[in-house]
């Protein structure tokens, strides 16, 4: 039935639903997960990279968490090639802000400018809607640390914790058992890679598999944001007991089998 | 001879004063005595300007469109910093273009977040600064060494009118035109208001 | 039914229908439900936006929830039901058009004035090249400036644009304009107003005073949006009185147990007499 209406662009079915951004929604679901956590001094992002070949080189791009701007960062669940359009906008946006105002856009408009732009590919110029959602980290001093979510309607809400991306009603149930809201950022750190470790298909982790983003305040008071090194992350799975046992050996030494199965 | 037209400008412990003056002028005629060169652009910024006649207005209404604007649209206000941002993008842009406005201002505002007031020069060139106290015009000759040796950060607002109390005295004086006095705005934490301000004492030159 | 002529975006069927208007309509459905009550009392009119508020899941950041009621100047007030992103869109075009209107002569726009700007934007939206129509209907409510008669307006997305007494959008829209058009009275003061609204409301919103949100325009102030409190204990005042109407009609058939009844009610709080309640069409949706 329902085959009529979702074939070019978008528009809406009988019931009033548009199921071309629903089928988007559905591409997302098949993405790597990305989760965030707002703690008291910062917020933490993390997300599943899905490492496709071993010949692929791991440190110098970053696949799903980037910048936006000097108070925000954001991770992506979804096509890769869509997002980085919608990145680059959205630095482009913040900059022009900064240019105007001289002052870093608040967290929220940034958000809202993105999605305006993402409803427009669901209503008008016979195009397909953006197939990504997003996870949104910053600060203003509105609203101090501030954690988003949008998806590819260019709906966009507020969240304490959140996730998308595969297996993210899980990554979603494990957060609300275990999130508190008086965290501070280290222990935020803690609950991610938990949360990642139990809803990715691998066992056992590593700086390969994850990516580790961070704003927080330094000691000073100003506000940073991090991507986090591989020998971070690995430090921080380390000292929670998640990482990958061939670490410690020489890299040589091939590993145990166990690991070279999980990816796949 | 809009050199002739009055902006004041003035900062406290927690207050920002503009005086304007009252008359519009065109040539050596005055055609209106209670000319308000002021427009509140949201609740804790005001702006004043001078300069050649309708591009003043005409500049001034869509600044305030602008910031009424962002405020409808965002829930929230533009703090007097980026308001002070915004005009003097505004104006340098304008400056590049065919016509360029002719406006010097000055924006006086009170920052909710920093708690404290603000104040910036701003000219028709696009120059900004925030300033303690300021003027535009002939004024800054007679009035800037008046404040210079009387204006202190942490002057209440009495202290604040009696040093624009020397000012305006002392323009009377000096002009060679009669300016109409001044309409006179405070910016404080609560909002803008006018000020009531007595124009008709005579000042005699020495 | 409909074979083709719904494909390309907005183009008339055989038999005279627009389909991507009628099935916008339907996005309008699946919406929440916003109310919008008049209150003509001489002395002082008002006029009231009633929504139902999904309620936040427990990790959603209390601080940042998009509200279906927003001001598009300071005098005019829009609650929408539909597609959130679409309302977004409209509302800031709206937005745009009231500074603008300012800018150019000088004057606040007038409620009708933006209203009909409000549905022109939707009524291209049917008519354009590649577009599908915006999934949302409105209500525009205020005072024209230096006026102290309130407006109510509504728009759809076909672009027809209505004036009311009081009217109702979005989820079970029809049953809660049925019990307005049974229940709404010229010249009600500000508090009947108010109680109107969430009556009506509660027809749909089962879950009471915590998924309701009110918002009041007066003539020459802004939008006051009602506490929370305040719209729980008018929901407890309702509750009590229809539970009291409810004991004297059972009494009246014949059980004696009317005083001990109404006490009892009366002790609880709004929730358990809520609970009660037989839920009606369209309740307990869970919030996504």
């Amino acid at each position: 039935m329902s085959r009529r209406y979702d074939s070019r662009t978008t528009i809406f079915s009988p019931e009033g639903r548009l199921y071309q951004v629903e089928y988007a929604l559905e591409a997302i679901s098949h993405a790597g997960t990305a989760l965030g956590i707002l703690a008291t001094d910062g917020i933490v992002l993390a997300a599943e990279r899905k490492v496709t070949s071993k010949l692929l080189e791991q440190d110098t791009s970053a696949e799903k968490l980037y910048i936006l701007n000097d108070n925000m960062i954001t991770a992506v669940a979804g096509m890769t090639a869509d997002a980085n359009i919608l990145i680059n906008y959205a630095r482009q946006a913040a900059q022009r802000y900064l240019l105007t105002y001289n002052a870093d856009i608040p967290c929220e408009q940034l958000v809202r400018r993105l999605c305006d732009l993402k409803q427009g590919y669901t209503q008008h110029g016979g195009l397909r809607p953006f197939g990504v959602s997003f996870i949104y980290a910053g600060w203003d001093n509105q609203r101090q640390f501030q954690l988003y979510q949008s998806n590819p309607s260019g709906n966009y809400t507020g969240w304490k914790a959140t996730s998308v991306g595969a297996n993210n009603a899980s990554a979603q149930s494990l957060l609300k058992q275990d999130y508190n809201e008086e965290c501070n950022l280290k222990q935020a750190c803690e609950l991610a890679v938990k949360v990642l470790s139990k809803t990715m298909d691998s066992t056992k982790l590593s700086s390969e598999k994850i990516e580790f983003a961070t704003v927080g305040r330094t000691e000073k008071g100003t506000i940073y944001h991090h991507l986090w090194s591989p020998d971070e992350i690995d430090a921080l799975l380390k000292e929670h007991g998640l990482a990958k046992q061939d670490e410690e050996p020489e890299p040589s030494s091939g590993g145990d089998p166990a690991a070279g199965v999980a990816v796949h | 001879m809009y050199v002739m037209e009055v902006l004041l400008g003035i900062t406290g412990k927690d207050f920002t004063i503009i005086a304007a003056s009252k008359a519009a002028m065109r040539g050596a005629s005055i055609l209106k005595v209670n000319d308000d060169k002021t427009r509140p652009l949201n609740k804790h910024t005001l702006m004043a300007y001078s300069g050649e006649a309708g591009d003043t207005v005409q500049f001034a209404e869509y600044v305030q469109a602008n910031v009424q604007l962002y405020s409808m649209r965002n829930s929230t206000d533009l703090t007097p910093y980026e308001t002070a941002s915004f005009v003097r993008s505004e104006l340098a842009k304008s400056l590049r273009s065919r016509s360029p406005y002719t406006v010097n201002l000055l924006l006086g505002g009170y920052d909710p977040i920093k708690d404290q007031p603000q104040l910036y020069w701003i000219d028709y060139l696009a120059s900004c600064a925030n300033v303690p106290y300021a003027a535009h015009g002939y004024a800054q000759y007679y009035c800037l060494s008046i404040l210079d040796k009387h204006h202190h950060p942490d002057i209440s607002f009495e202290q604040g009118m009696k040093i624009l109390r020397m000012c305006t005295d002392e323009l009377k004086r000096r002009l060679p035109i009669d300016f109409k006095g001044v309409i006179v705005k405070v910016v404080t934490k609560d909002g803008v208001r006018e000020e009531p301000y007595e124009d008709d004492k005579q000042v005699l030159a020495p | 039914m409909a074979s083709g002529y719904d494909r390309a975006l907005s183009v008339f069927s055989p038999d005279g229908h627009v389909f991507q208007v009628e099935y916008a309509l339907e996005a309008v459905k699946r919406g929440t439900c916003a109310v919008a009550v008049k209150g003509t009392d001489p002395e002082s009119q008002v006029v009231v936006l009633g929504c139902e508020k999904r309620s936040a899941l427990k990790l959603q950041d209390t601080r940042i929830t998009p509200s279906k009621i927003s001001m598009v100047d300071t005098h005019v007030c829009l609650a929408f039901a539909g597609l959130n992103a679409d309302a977004r869109i409209l509302v800031d075009k709206a937005r745009l058009e009231a500074q603008s209107h300012r800018l150019t002569v000088e004057d606040p726009v007038s409620v009708e004035y933006i209203t009909k700007y409000v549905a022109g934007v939707q009524q291209r939206y049917t008519q354009s090249g590649g577009v599908r129509p915006f999934g949302i209907s409105t209500l525009i409510v205020g005072f024209d400036p230096g006026s102290k008669e309130a407006r109510l307006y509504q728009t759809e997305p076909s672009g027809i644009y209505s004036a009311w007494k009081a009217n109702a959008i979005g989820r079970s829209s029809k049953t809660v304009r049925e019990f307005l058009e049974r229940n709404h009275k010229d010249s009600m003061t500000r508090d009947e107003t108010i109680e109107l609204t969430i009556k009506s409301l509660l027809e749909v919103v089962q879950t009471g005073a915590k998924n309701i949100e009110i918002a009041i325009m007066a003539p020459g102030k802004t939008v006051e949006m009602l506490p929370g409190e305040d719209i729980e204990k008018i929901v407890e005042k309702i509750n009590s009185e229809k539970d009291a109407q409810a004991e004297a009609s059972a009494s009246r058939r014949g059980g004696q147990r009317a005083a001990a009844g109404d006490a009892a009610a009366s002790a609880q709080g709004p929730e358990q007499v809520l609970a009660q309640r037989p839920a009606g069409e369209g309740s307990g949706a869970p919030p996504e």
